[in-house]
C-alpha cells in the first residue's frame, strides 16, 4: 500500500492507441485509486475505454503518459519479463468466455497457474481441490469445459484466478455470457470472495444488475470519468 | 516435466490434422531410411571387413583387365599368407534370366578358408571339392529358388564363350551382412573350357585375386610388395584391403549418392514447410488460449518452448515410426529378395535409423520455430482482443 492507502493508484493516465498513421485516444487524464478490498465496477457505453483501464490494472497493458501503481508497484517500469511475472503472482483473470483450455479437465486448467510456482505436486493437488471447492465444483475434477454448463464453466475459470491467491481479481464481462440464475450465483461467488477473502475486484459490465453488486461503480465515456458511485446501501439491499 | 501433458493433449487436439503431419513425416522418413541404407550398406558392411585381414588383388587398369592365374601360386608362397584364390566374375545367363545372382570362379579348396565368416557343412565341402562341374551356393539364393543339393544349376556363357553345366554340391550360410545369394564354382572348370573353345586366350586368367593374411599388420607391406613384384610386368596390379575395394563401389555411385541427396534435402524442406503450416494453423486456432496463458503468467520462453515441444512431439512421433518402423520392417521382410539381385542383402542399421529420428527431430524445430516465435512475440491483447 502507498503511502495515501489506496492499492491501486493511476495518475494523469492517457492512453492511446495507433492505427496505422492515426492516434486513437482511449483514456484522456485519468485519476483513480482504489482501495484494498474494494469491489469495483466499471460501466460506460462501448469504446469508452474501461476494458483499457482494465488491461492496464492488470498489467496487460502499459500507459502511454501517467503512472499506474498496483500494490506498491509501478506497472510502467516493469519490464516484460517482470510484469509477467508480477501479474502471475498478483493478478488473476476472469473472463466473459470463460476461456478455459479445452484440452484440460477442470482440474487441470485450474492447476496451469500453480505449474509456474515451485509448488509440489502434491500442493498443487491441495491448492487446486481448495479453490474448487471454494466455487462449488467438488467432483467436477475431472469434467473436460465441454462437459461443464456455462456457469460452471465460469466457477472453473474463477477457481483457476484464485489459485494462486491472487490480490487483486480482474473480470471482464464475467457474466456477459450467461443466463440471468448463472450470472447470479457467479456475482454471488465473486462477492463472497471479496468479503470472505478481502480480494480486490475490478469488474468491467455492461449489467447494471451486476454493477449493483460491486461497492463502488465507475461511469466512464469517452476516456474519462463521468461518475463514482459508492453503493453500500445497495450492495445491502440485494445480498 | 509438468507440462508433458498439455504439451500432450495440444498434439492431440486435432486428430486428423496431426495424423496426416505424423505419417507425412513417417512415410518421408521411411523413404529415407531406405535410400540412406541403400548408400550407407556398402560402407557399412567395408569397415566391417578390416577383421578379417583380406586383400584384393586386381589388375592396374581395373575391371577390364585381367590377373594371370600363375600369381595365385606365386603370392600363395609369401610368408604370412593364410590362403589364396582367383575370383572371376561369369556374369552368366540362367534360362531367360540375364544376371540372375552372382556367380564367380574359385578355388573350392581356399575360397572358405579365405571367407572363413561363410560356413558349409564339411561333406558339401568335400562334394564341392571333387566335382570340377560343381558348385556351392548361399542359403538365401537355394530358399528364394527352392534349389537343393544335386539340383542341375546350367548357365549360358555371356562373357565368356563357354557355358557352365553346374551341379549344386554345397550350400554355405554367413552372417546377415554377408552376400548368400551367390554361386561359386570351380575356376578350373571355366578355364579348362575355354582352352577347349575357340577363345582360348580368355583362358589362363583371373578376374581378381583375393588372399588372406595371418596377420593385419602385415597388409599393407604385403600390398607393396605385390604391386612392386609385378609393376614392370605386362600385367601390373593394384592391390588393396577389401574395404578399400568395396569402397570403391561406392565411390562410383559418388554422383548419384548427390544427386539423391539433394532429393532427400528437398523433401526434408519441403516437410518442414508442411509440418510449420500445420503447426501454424494449430496456433492461429488457439491465438486467444495462447494470450490467456501469457496473461496468467506464462512467459514468452515458456510459450517458445511449449510449442516447439509440441511439434517436435509430432514430428518425433513420425520419424519414430518411419525411421524405426523402417528397420523392424528390413529386419523381418528381406527386402533384398525382391531387388533381382541388385542387393545381396539389404538391412538399416541402428545408427541410420538413430539419425531418422533426429532428422525428424530437427524438421519439428525447424517448423515449430516460426509458428513459435510469432505466438511468444504476439502481445497479450492483442491475442485477447478477440474476447474482450
Amino acid at each position: 500500500m502507498d503511502e495515501a492507502g489506496f492499492s491501486i493508484q493511476l495518475k494523469n493516465v492517457n492512453k492511446e492507441y495507433r492505427r496505422d498513421e492515426f492516434r486513437v485516444p482511449v483514456l484522456s487524464n485519468l485519476d483513480l485509486q482504489v482501495a484494498e478490498g474494494e469491489f469495483l465496477a466499471l460501466m460506460g457505453p462501448s469504446g469508452s475505454g474501461k476494458t483499457t483501464l482494465l488491461n492496464l490494472i492488470a498489467g496487460l497493458d502499459r500507459a502511454t503518459e501517467g503512472e499506474v501503481i498496483v500494490h506498491d508497484e509501478e506497472l510502467g517500469s516493469l519490464s516484460e519479463s517482470r510484469i509477467t511475472r508480477w501479474r502471475a503472482d498478483n493478478v488473476g483473470f476472469i473472463f466473459q468466455l470463460y476461456n478455459l483450455i479445452p484440452v484440460l479437465t477442470a482440474f487441470e486448467n485450474v492447476e496451469l497457474p500453480l505449474l509456474l510456482t515451485k509448488l509440489s505436486k502434491r500442493r498443487r493437488r491441495e491448492n487446486v481441490k481448495t479453490a474448487l471447492r471454494v466455487v462449488g465444483l467438488e467432483g467436477r475434477e475431472d469434467h473436460y469445459p465441454r462437459q461443464l454448463s456455462g456457469g460452471q464453466e465460469q466457477r472453473v475459470a474463477i477457481a483457476r484466478a484464485i489459485v494462486t491467491d491472487p490480490y487483486l481479481l480482474v473480470a471482464d464481462e464475467p457474466t456477459g455470457d450467461l443466463d440471468r440464475a448463472s450470472a447470479e450465483e457467479i456475482l454471488d461467488l465473486l462477492q463472497q470472495l471479496n468479503r470472505e477473502f478481502q480480494k480486490t475486484i475490478v469488474m468491467v459490465t455492461h449489467d447494471p444488475l451486476a454493477a449493483q453488486r460491486a461497492s463502488r461503480v465507475l461511469h466512464l465515456d469517452k476516456g474519462k470519468l463521468v461518475s463514482d458511485l459508492t453503493q453500500s446501501a445497495q450492495i445491502g439491499a440485494t445480498s | 516435466m509438468k507440462y508433458l501433458h498439455y504439451i500432450y493433449r495440444n498434439a492431440r487436439r486435432n486428430p486428423v490434422r496431426s495424423v496426416l503431419t505424423i505419417a507425412s513425416t513417417a512415410v518421408t522418413l521411411f523413404l529415407m531410411m531406405i535410400l540412406v541404407s541403400f548408400f550407407n550398406i556398402n560402407s557399412e558392411v567395408a569397415e566391417g571387413f578390416e577383421k578379417y585381414n583380406r586383400l584384393i588383388i586386381m589388375n592396374s587398369e581395373g575391371f577390364a583387365g585381367m590377373v594371370p592365374i600363375s600369381r595365385v601360386r606365386e603370392i600363395a608362397a609369401k610368408p604370412g599368407i593364410v590362403a589364396v584364390t582367383p575370383f572371376s566374375w561369369y556374369g552368366g545367363k540362367y534360362g531367360e534370366e540375364e544376371m540372375p545372382f552372382a556367380q564367380f570362379g574359385v578355388d573350392p579348396t581356399t575360397i572358405f578358408s579365405i571367407y572363413d565368416e561363410l560356413t558349409v557343412p564339411p561333406d558339401q565341402l568335400k562334394a564341392f571339392i571333387n566335382d570340377k562341374a560343381g558348385c556351392v551356393i548361399g542359403r538365401k539364393l537355394a530358399e528364394d529358388r527352392g534349389w537343393k543339393i544335386g539340383d542341375p544349376l546350367p548357365l549360358k556363357g555371356q562373357i565368356y564363350s563357354f557355358d557352365l553345366n553346374l551341379t549344386i554340391r554345397a550350400i554355405y550360410d554367413g552372417p546377415p551382412d554377408r552376400d548368400l545369394r551367390m554361386c561359386m564354382f570351380n575356376w578350373e572348370y571355366l578355364d579348362e573350357g575355354l582352352k577347349k573353345g575357340v577363345s582360348s586366350a580368355e583362358s589362363g586368367n583371373a578376374g581378381i585375386i583375393v588372399l588372406k593374411a595371418a596377420d593385419g599388420d602385415r597388409l599393407v607391406s604385403l600390398s607393396r610388395e605385390i604391386d612392386d613384384e609385378y609393376r614392370n610386368t605386362d600385367k601390373p596390379t593394384r592391390t588393396q584391403t577389401e574395404e578399400a575395394f568395396t569402397k570403391m563401389f561406392g565411390e562410383m555411385m559418388r554422383d548419384l549418392q548427390w544427386l539423391i541427396t539433394a532429393i532427400g534435402m528437398a523433401v526434408v524442406f519441403s516437410l518442414v514447410v508442411v509440418a510449420g503450416n500445420a503447426m501454424a494453423m494449430a496456433l492461429r486456432e488457439r491465438t486467444t488460449e495462447v494470450a490467456i496463458l501469457k496473461a496468467i503468467g506464462f512467459n514468452r520462453s515458456l510459450i517458445l518452448n511449449l510449442v516447439l515441444a509440441e511439434a517436435v512431439l509430432v514430428a518425433g512421433l513420425g520419424g519414430l515410426i518411419g525411421s524405426f518402423g523402417c528397420k523392424f520392417l528390413c529386419d523381418v521382410v528381406d527386402i533384398s529378395k525382391y531387388s533381382a539381385g541388385t542387393l545381396p542383402f539389404f538391412y538399416v542399421s541402428w545408427r541410420t535409423a538413430t539419425l531418422g529420428l533426429l532428422v525428424s527431430l530437427l524438421i519439428g524445430l525447424l517448423s515449430g520455430s516460426i509458428p513459435a516465435m510469432a505466438a511468444a512475440r504476439r502481445s497479450v491483447i492483442q491475442g485477447l482482443r478477440k474476447v474482450v
